[in-house]
């Protein structure tokens, strides 16, 4: 039995998971190759147009190994944690996926709560069916699965640099270097530092997002939002870069919060999307650079305008 | 305290029936316009949705009036409108204006205790008694259910009039009469005696008219401004309409919710293209395209807001119905920049091929 999974979106979270769970099963992996000019114009032709980049990117990873495989998986995550969710389309995203392309293998769109390993357990017995297996092997895969999972890292520290800048956004325009046209070693070679979220405890970012107004029911608010908050507080970074696609939703609100927040915090938003050229974004990273830098050990902090 | 509240449709005739009632002070935005959407296209972020620029529009607006609370709705749905609150509560501080914010959020998210205190709040002001402010309510929701019924009739019978426009005379005309009356029973006669001439307009029941079906985002589908009066251009067609979503539904889905058994036939008719609920009204998109379908009606138009996260989902689905069911269904996306003139073009090519359909006329042949 051929397993396709497309490495999009949370793919690059929690891939150990996945790729596990399902090789434990005793089935054989088909992974999407790394995204790539193909898959983007792929995803942008069978997507529906209104749709976000890393959507249409999943599409198109979709489509380059869906005649390869037997059954496909369409992760459809609800909940990562306790009555906060992704986004709708993540919800939403089988759907969205099936009456897209005409031809389909089987999909696994069972949703998945993973609020708690139990709730998570749901998604994986049913899962295991379809490559008809029985509770004590799912249960087995299952386990070494979530060991898996714990024992991978993802998330960048970097030090040793004069400058340091925190990278804030979603996993999946962080981590997928196509997307977001190679931004990490960009930012490397211009001589910054990168800290992204995942080193901040859990604990500090609920904290963080308790000041505000309404109790965030998005996953990513809360923990964009804390973050960037945090890092700015404690100094642990000189800017936040913001990598965004355009017409997120949820990204319009987690700027909004920001800037509200630390309104005199250096603070640059790269949009992307299908047509953004590199060159725009270099030069808006060096400026960046530059500022900082001028900011860090030209001038003093007081403004110029007295 | 002097409260305001942003537009939704007829909400304003409801609120209006509901304040007089009480004996608050309050300022009913002015109608929303070109000039609201401009307010609110200046200050608000460049990416969020329409519904919010607008409302900005409206906040700004009553202030100059007067106004010194919002009393908004909340939702806790994985959709932007739930953070409607916080972003606006912001942006409003940093524009200077001292303003009080009371937010109706479900009381899952808030629990039912702090609801209740949100709710007193409001009422704190009024010197009516208790048993008169249930009264008031009472009262405001059933002119509320009136003036949808009253609304949903004449988009219905704009089809079939003999007199091209009386619909839509009367309707315009029990708008703005309900708006003179000074209190709510005297409004709800008044509504009532309207409904009954629009019921008793002559019309020609020979008539087959087109009937259009309106579904998708919430706001942007009841708010006749930001779908540029999409209602009545199709009543000026001779079309006859429906949507399911209007104020009053909403508040009975809301009141359902929480035992599950809000809009059941929607939710079994969505079960086979969307079986969860994803936020927003996609599902409910979902399930009146195919209940429409199944109503006899000739087609559907979605219509959302740029950047809808629940209704990209719900239009990447409706393709599919639309084939499954042979129904053609349009989409229309709506934000500060669209254009009028290509927004009609759309629709009146819409109508065409609804007719040349009827027709049988296959591809021009």
């Amino acid at each position: 039995m051929k397993v396709g999974i497309p490495k999009g979106l949370m793919y690059c979270k929690y891939h150990p998971f996945i790729v596990t769970f399902f090789s434990e099963l005793g089935a054989e992996i088909i992974v999407s190759e790394d995204t790539n000019k193909n898959i983007l114009d792929a995803g942008v032709k069978y997507c529906v147009d209104d749709a976000c980049l890393p959507v249409k990117i999943f599409h198109g990873h979709i489509d380059s190994i869906k005649d390869k495989c037997d059954i496909l998986v369409i992760p459809r995550i609800m909940q990562l944690w306790k009555n906060e969710y992704i986004c709708p389309k993540f919800c939403g995203l089988p759907e969205m996926v099936i009456n897209s392309f005409d031809r389909l293998p089987v999909t696994i769109t069972e949703p998945i709560y993973a609020t708690s390993k139990k709730k998570l357990y749901c998604w994986a017995k049913t899962s295991g069916k379809f490559l008809r297996k029985n509770n004590h092997e799912i249960k087995r895969a299952f386990v070494n699965a979530l060991n898996a999972q714990k024992d991978h890292k993802t998330g960048i520290d970097d030090s040793g640099y004069e400058i340091n800048i925190t990278l804030t956004g979603h996993p999946y325009n962080i981590y997928d270097s196509f997307l977001n046209m190679n931004l990490i070693n960009k930012i490397n070679k211009l001589g910054m530092g990168i800290k992204t979220a995942e080193f901040t405890e859990e604990d500090i970012l609920y904290q963080e997002a308790e000041n505000l107004y309404k109790r965030p029911f998005w996953t990513f608010v809360r923990e964009i939002y804390g973050f960037a908050l945090n890092a700015a507080k404690e100094k642990k970074a000189d800017g936040i870069i913001y990598v965004s696609s355009f017409n997120c939703g949820t990204d319009s609100v987690i700027i909004e919060l920001i800037k509200n927040s630390l309104p005199d915090f250096p603070f640059l938003i790269l949009k992307i999307d299908e047509h953004t050229g590199e060159a725009g974004i270099n030069t808006r990273i060096e400026a960046f650079r530059d500022m900082l830098e001028r900011r860090l050990f030209n001038e003093s902090h007081i403004s110029t305008l007295g | 305290m002097k409260a305001t509240f942003p537009h939704l449709g007829n909400v304003y005739i409801a609120v209006k029936a509901l304040f007089d009632g009480l004996g608050i002070d309050y300022v009913i935005p002015p109608q929303n316009s070109d000039h609201a959407l401009n307010i609110g296209t200046k200050y608000s972020p460049e990416e969020i949705c329409l519904p919010f620029k607008i409302m900005i529009g409206n906040y700004i607006q009553a202030i100059e009036q007067g106004a010194d609370t919002v009393i908004l709705t909340g939702s806790c749905g994985p959709c932007r409108f739930g953070e409607y609150c916080e972003l606006q509560m912001n942006l409003m501080k940093s524009l200077g204006y001292n303003l009080n914010f009371i937010v109706l959020d479900m009381p899952k998210d808030i629990g039912i205790k702090e609801l209740f205190n949100r709710l007193v709040s409001i009422g704190s002001t009024s010197t009516k008694s208790k048993f008169e402010k249930l009264k008031a309510a009472k009262l405001a929701i059933h002119v509320m259910h009136l003036i949808d019924e009253t609304e949903a009739l004449s988009h219905y019978l704009a089809g079939y009039e003999r007199n091209k426009g009386e619909c839509k005379r009367l309707l315009q005309e029990c708008k703005t009469e309900a708006m003179k009356c000074s209190n709510p029973a005297e409004m709800l006669s008044l509504i009532k005696e309207y409904k009954k001439r629009i019921e008793y307009v002559s019309v020609d029941i020979n008539k087959n008219p087109l009937k259009i079906a309106l579904i998708g985002e919430i706001y942007t589908v009841i708010e006749p401004y930001s779908n540029f009066y999409i209602e009545d251009k199709l009543m000026d067609y001779g079309v006859s309409t429906k949507r399911g979503m209007t104020p009053s539904w909403w508040l009975k889905n809301m009141a359902l919710s929480p035992v599950k058994i809000n809009s059941l036939n929607i939710k079994k008719a969505s079960r086979e293209y969307l079986s969860l609920e994803i936020g927003g009204h996609a599902r409910e998109c979902i399930g009146e395209a195919i209940l429409s379908y199944k109503e006899g009606f000739d087609g559907a138009i979605q219509i959302f807001p740029l950047g809808c996260m629940p209704e990209i989902v719900s239009k990447s689905i409706l393709p599919s119905i639309s084939r499954d069911f042979e129904f053609p269904i349009m989409s229309l996306v709506v934000d500060d920049m669209t254009g009028e003139a290509g927004y009609i073009t759309r629709l009146e090519a819409f109508i065409d091929l609804l007719e040349r359909r009827r027709d049988n006329v296959l591809y021009g042949s």
